[in-house]
């Protein structure tokens, strides 16, 4: 099956022609030839490698570590342990800014997870270092490890992640329970999952004097500037970080992490500059990961189906350390189901891990997971379809809050992936449907929905005086193609086609982009070098209007439009002049225009703003052995202007294969007994390879909306991993009649 | 001369000093600093660091896709590295492959871009038109967490369209001056490269190979590294001396005669598929289910017997063929079955000295049926929770006349089901008697609780694998293309 047909409705332009466009990847030829330079490709003059000892006790202390006999081993230059440790300024354990982590930069000699870091070990060469790693041969004083839900009891949560209360309560929910007609009350379980970005994690620090240089994969660059500035005691005007190109970030590339941190700390201590790359291996530890989450749904439905009571209690394992980061299922359950009454609750279980963080559509990714198999438990026991069951169940106003939508094209995303799907006519019991090969097939769906949030960034835009734009923001493109759709937003705003404009960005020098984080970065930096070219714009407009010699003088009341290098008077395009003669005659300077977004507070109270989708699934089963494929999966999404819909639909596709990973693969397994992981590595932790992936659609659904930002963006990087999950557990259902209620879901689970 | 000499892109390289297990990736990106080879993991699982090694094979230079995490540079002498760094022509001009796939998005972080670039700059070499098939089987071995494998798709589709009217591309325009190149630079006597405390021995023939491990029962004999690279990778070991044996022209022969085939100890998977899948069908489409293309075309059939893996997939297969493995050492040859080979987890009938040179299989008579099922968790690139291998005769009346069973992953090594198949012998194969044979399983496999797979689980799975063979031979259709698709991944 190979039914891979895509279509996306294309926005009406509100501006200029470049976005919208399916434009070409800007560094695609740089990736195809391998000259796009990662951090771990830098080596600068005289560098040295550093390679980290991770912990492999989960708890505990370190009570020995043979430096001698790595010291003595050829070409080690240094042994970092507790006792010489280099030195970092800031507190380790303090959690400098809200995002950040309290690290291990081998302050003391206690173990807090497995594959901490103990020791760090600097060679002339890579293989230096490694051996001298290997020689250190680390023993402990073992404690016992704290792993799984059973670990302890559940405690609530001090406060949910990003700020958010741990508890919200509209309406009382064990009420609207006692008085429905129907109930359901089930768990179901979500593992941890460990972003494994292609790209380990890598930096490159060099120091002159108390500056600093860092290359390393970054979010966040400037925001981490800050971060880096507390951790050695200097300003952040001091340090450079350059991050042109991530291999992937999923989220776990916007905080310093230990290793990060005690490479700088070593190559300021020894004077040269240093290089760390994690393995494989040390991915799954002090680098973030989504915490594993018990959910408890209960919801009540009264006589006609209408949801009374959606009571949402989410359990997440955290570290035992800092524990701000419990996973926020519970948040899924908020936005989208119009419930008489909604209780979220998050609660937590210690366990000796590493600090859990954001992993690509944190919260709602397990959250909905969760959320929409229970939908599709109650619409079962109310006998109904599942797509009418959530349609009698639309909120056409935030549930809850009351607040009315930016937009919400829900129900357009239902009815577009449900006649490509093919949806009508699904039998409603399980069971029902084996193919003519004799496999047992099944129908799921689930909604998708996640939040469409806005940071703060800055940008920088220049009119050139040969009429050429120059455009500046520290934005991170970690492959969803921000070097691309940035600059066709950028381009649009100086009205200048897109090979006019020269883009810089991923080094910390440029003005602010924000976090690539939360799907908010186009909207969000694009936003800011929206305003920049407008402000550019409309300064080379005042230089015009006040020039007699300009056929533009004296228009400046009326406003102008910018398009393919001139400037045309808005009420009269016969008047225009091309932006190199305005320049020239003004006296050849560059016009510098600036610019920031953000959104103001008054605008996110007014309305609730989530970009929102439908996910269509078909499984197929071999009744014998119960090997499972996903055969078709229809996502048909609404979330806003879409810039570049082949970029929008890569990353849609992405998320969605990252749902078919969510729900049939990925997992990290504790060993009960050493809290260890056991599938710290690609072999055993498994992400889609390409022969999972078959049939796969995408519908962009048409959405226009006035309030989310000025160019009505809201961001498509994850909420293509909502939505999916469920519709394949539920698939998966109907296929065999079993309700397997923890992902992801295993081919034992149904053969037992 | 004591050197390894090779060609990296356009240059000749030789190598008086080197450890024998600093891999190609280490090299490339720290020594030469050609750093657009990625490392993703060290182990082989995820392509990032794919180059092409080429060699000359019957005056014919054949360039194969491998991981460099997981090759040793001793084992590349007289060959032909070719990295992402030569794919442009010197102009700049991209292969198609390249063209296409920054053309339409088959790159999003693109830190998997270069190995998929050399992977499916291997395949449209050799297949210059290939189906959707043959480009996920070339793909196997190539992770994309961005996920981009739709676009991927395309990307081939286009360049395959435009392969017939590209200008030839670098490879092809210096095949002739490499094929000379590397004639000259193969070695004419053993070579043996010191480096610190340890040592290469790079043998000129099996004889001198004898020699050498009679001389040093403790060294390591390195095939295609697929297995003793992780040892290094991942476990840090530390090996010396390293007898590479891969380039081994004795040992690579494949033989067909009337009743069997015979391979010798360092036929690829890649090498071996053709013969095997003619003769073997099930074993063909185990092998493409083995690792991604890179794995296949280093690992040997003859490194899965030889390691004594309990879970290596080809071991049950060979098994239930009754297939023998022949030793050989400085005093002379022996043959063996390779049921006989397993001793017990850890051991193996290998004396001191000996070396695999061989497997010998014998070919399959027109009424035997001959079925092979992994099972494991992620269907491509995965190790097997458990792989069962059956050969089965029915007679005239229906009833069974022979039955050899095999299980990887059932037991700390590849063994037969003895109680089964004697249960089974003379018994009407049906329902009845297939489903009274589940419990003889139970007598002969006591499997073990992993993190792949509980005890249970294998036990279930292994006996329901005898109800699939049943279905498979009663020969009712649905259920056959049903599993025609299972395996090809539809
Ligand atoms: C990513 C990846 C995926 C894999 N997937 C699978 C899979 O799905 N199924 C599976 O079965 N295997 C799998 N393997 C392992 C498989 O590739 C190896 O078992 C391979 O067949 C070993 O052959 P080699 O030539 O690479 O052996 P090497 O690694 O060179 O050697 C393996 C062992 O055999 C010894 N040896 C090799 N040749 C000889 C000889 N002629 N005489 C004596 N001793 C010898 C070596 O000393 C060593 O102990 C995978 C490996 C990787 C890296
Ligand atoms: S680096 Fe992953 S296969 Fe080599
Ligand atoms: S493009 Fe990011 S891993 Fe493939």
């Amino acid at each position: 099956m190979s039914d891979r047909v895509s279509e996306t409705v294309t926005m009406p332009m509100r501006f200029g022609s470049n976005s919208g466009q399916s434009v070409t990847r800007r560094d695609g030829i740089a990736k195809v030839t391998g000259r796009a330079t990662y951090a771990a490709d830098n080596h600068p003059d005289g560098m040295l490698y550093a390679v980290y000892v991770p912990a492999t006790i989960a708890r505990g202390r370190v009570t020995h570590l043979d430096t001698a006999a790595a010291k003595a081993h050829p070409g080690v230059v240094e042994v970092f342990t507790p006792k010489n440790r280099p030195p970092v300024v800031g507190d380790p354990d303090k959690k400098p800014f809200m995002f950040a982590i309290p690290i291990e930069v081998l302050q003391d000699d206690t173990v807090r997870y497995a594959m901490q870091p103990i020791a760090l070990v600097i060679g002339e060469t890579l293989e230096a270092a490694t051996e001298g790693a290997r020689l250190l041969k680390p023993q402990y004083e073992v404690e016992p490890a704290r792993t799984g839900f059973d670990a302890e009891p559940a405690k609530r949560a001090a406060a949910g992640p990003f700020g958010r209360p741990a508890e919200v309560v509209h309406g009382d929910t064990e009420a609207g329970l006692s008085q429905a007609k129907q109930t359901l009350d089930v768990t179901y379980d979500t593992p941890a999952q460990y972003h494994n970005a292609m790209e380990p994690h890598a930096i490159v620090a060099k120091w002159d004097g108390d500056k600093l240089e860092i290359d390393t994969p970054n979010q966040a660059i400037v925001l981490s500037r800050g971060f880096y500035a507390f951790y050695f005691g200097i300003p952040a005007d001091n340090i450079l970080i350059r991050s042109p190109y991530l291999g992937g970030g999923f989220g776990s590339k916007a905080v310093p992490y230990s290793p990060l941190v005690l490479a700088i700390a070593a190559a300021r201590k020894l004077d040269r500059p240093v290089k760390l790359v994690l393995t494989r291996a040390q991915m799954f530890g002090p680098v973030g990961h989504r915490g594993a989450t018990r959910q408890r749904l209960r919801i009540g439905i009264d006589g006609e189906a209408q949801m009374t009571a959606l009571d949402h209690v989410s359990t997440a394992i955290v570290d035992s350390f800092d524990s701000s980061f419990p996973e926020p299922a519970a948040n899924a359950s908020q936005g989208l189901y119009n419930a008489s009454s909604l209780h979220s609750l998050m609660m937590v279980v210690h366990n000796d891990i590493g600090v859990p963080g954001a992993m690509r559509a944190p919260g709602e990714a397990s959250g909905s997971a969760a959320l929409e198999c229970a939908i599709d438990e109650m619409a079962e026991k109310a006998g109904m379809d599942p797509l009418e069951f959530r349609l009698k169940n639309y909120a056409d106003v935030e549930p809850g809050t009351g607040k009315p939508y930016s937009s919400k094209a829900l129900r357009e995303c239902y009815a577009e992936g449900a006649k490509r799907f093919g949806w009508a006519g699904r039998p409603l019991a399980p069971r029902q449907m084996v193919d003519d090969k004799g496999f047992l097939t099944g129908w799921g769906m689930g909604t998708a929905l996640f939040g469409a949030p806005m940071f703060a960034a800055q940008a920088r835009a220049v009119l050139r005086p040969d009429g050429t734009g120059l455009v500046e923001t520290a934005a991170a493109d970690m492959g969803q193609g921000a070097w691309t759709a940035l600059a066709q937003i950028a381009a649009d705003s100086l009205g200048l086609p897109l090979d006019k404009v020269e883009f810089r960005s991923g080094s910390s020098d440029l003005p602010d982009g924000g976090v690539a984080g939360g799907s908010g970065h186009t909207a969000t930096a694009g936003g800011a070098l929206h305003a920049a070219g407008t402000d550019a714009i409309r300064r080379l407009g005042e230089l015009a209007a006040a020039d007699p010699q300009s056929p533009l003088f004296g228009t400046g009341n009326q406003g102008f439009v910018a398009r393919d290098g001139r400037l045309y008077a808005a009420r009269d395009e016969s008047r225009s002049e091309a932006y190199a003669d305005i320049i020239a005659r003004a006296g050849g300077q560059e016009i510098e225009g600036k610019g920031s977004a953000a959104r103001p507070p008054e605008d996110a109270a007014r309305h609730a703003m989530y970009s929102h989708g439908a996910v269509f699934a078909e499984v197929k089963i071999d009744p014998v052995l119960f090997q499972m494929r996903v055969t078709r999966l229809v996502g048909a999404f609404a979330a806003g202007r879409i810039i570049n819909p082949k970029l929008a639909e890569s990353q849609l596709m992405g998320g969605m294969i990252w749902g078919i990973s969510f729900a049939l693969h990925e997992e990290a397994r504790f060993d009960k007994r050493t809290g260890r992981i056991m599938n710290t590595d690609l072999a055993g932790y498994h992400i889609p390879v390409n022969a999972d992936v078959q049939g796969l659609e995408v519908i962009t659904v048409h959405e226009d909306d006035p309030y989310v930002n000025p160019l009505g963006i809201k961001g498509v990087g994850e909420i293509g991993v909502t939505g999916t999950v469920g519709a394949i557990g539920n698939a998966i259902w109907h296929a065999t009649g079993r309700r397997i209620r923890h992902f992801p879901i295993r081919i034992e689970d149904l053969l037992a | 001369m004591q050197q390894i000499r090779f060609v990296l892109n356009d240059e000749t390289v030789v190598i008086d000093s080197i450890s024998p297990t600093t891999t190609l990736l280490d090299w490339l990106r720290e020594t030469k600093r050609l750093t657009g080879t990625k490392e993703g993991c060290g182990e082989g699982d995820c392509g990032a660091c794919t180059v092409l090694v080429g060699k000359v094979v019957d005056d014919r230079l054949v360039y194969r896709s491998v991981n460099a995490c997981i090759r040793f540079v001793p084992s590349l002498s007289a060959t032909h590295v070719v990295t992402i760094e030569h794919m442009a022509g010197p102009d700049g001009v991209l292969t198609p492959i390249q063209q296409a796939l920054a053309d339409l998005h088959g790159s999003q972080c693109g830190f998997c871009t270069p190995g998929i670039v050399m992977s499916l700059y291997a395949l449209l070499m050799e297949k210059p038109t290939p189906s959707r098939a043959e480009i996920e089987i070339a793909l196997q071995g190539n992770l994309c967490r961005c996920t981009g494998y739709e676009s991927i798709f395309r990307a081939v589709e286009a360049a395959a369209a435009g392969m017939a009217s590209a200008t030839p591309d670098r490879l092809t325009l210096t095949r002739e001056r490499i094929i000379a190149t590397l004639n000259d630079l193969k070695p004419k006597r053993t070579i043996r490269i010191f480096h610190g405390q340890s040592r290469s021995i790079i043998p000129f023939n099996t004889a001198d190979l004898a020699d050498a491990y009679a001389t040093e029962p403790n060294a390591v004999i390195v095939a295609g590294a697929t297995d003793v690279g992780l040892w290094v990778t991942k476990q840090m070991r530390q090996l010396s001396p390293v007898i590479f044996i891969n380039h081994l022209t004795e040992l690579q022969t494949i033989d067909e005669t009337a009743d069997k085939v015979r391979l010798g100890a360092v036929v690829t998977y890649t090498q071996a598929q053709n013969v095997l899948a003619k003769n073997f069908p099930a074993l063909g489409k185990l092998l493409i289910r083995i690792g991604g293309q890179q794995v296949r075309n280093m690992g040997t059939i003859g490194g899965n017997v030889a390691n004594g893996s309990p879970i290596g997939d080809t071991p049950p297969a060979l098994i239930a063929l009754d297939a023998t493995v022949t030793l050989r050492s400085r005093n002379g040859a022996r043959s063996l079955a390779v049921e006989d080979y397993f001793i017990e987890y850890g051991k193996q009938a290998r004396e001191d000295g000996e070396f695999v040179e061989a497997l010998e299989i014998p070919k399959l008579a027109d009424d035997e049926f001959y079925a092979i099922y992994k099972i494991s968790k992620r269907r491509d690139e995965d190790i097997s929770a458990l792989c069962g291998a059956f050969k089965l005769k029915l007679d005239a009346a229906g009833n069974v006349a022979s039955i050899r069973i095999a299980f990887g992953g059932m037991a700390g090594t590849p063994k037969r089901a003895a109680h089964t198949e004697a249960f089974l012998t003379g018994k009407p194969w049906n329902e009845a008697t297939v489903s009274a044979a589940r419990a003889e399983l139970a007598k002969d496999y006591t499997p073990l609780s992993d993190w792949r797979a509980s005890a249970d689980y294998r036990m279930l799975a292994a006996q329901n694998l005898l109800t699939r063979l049943l279905i498979e031979t009663s020969g009712e259709k649905a259920s056959l293309e049903r599993y025609a698709m299972l395996e090809a991944g539809e």
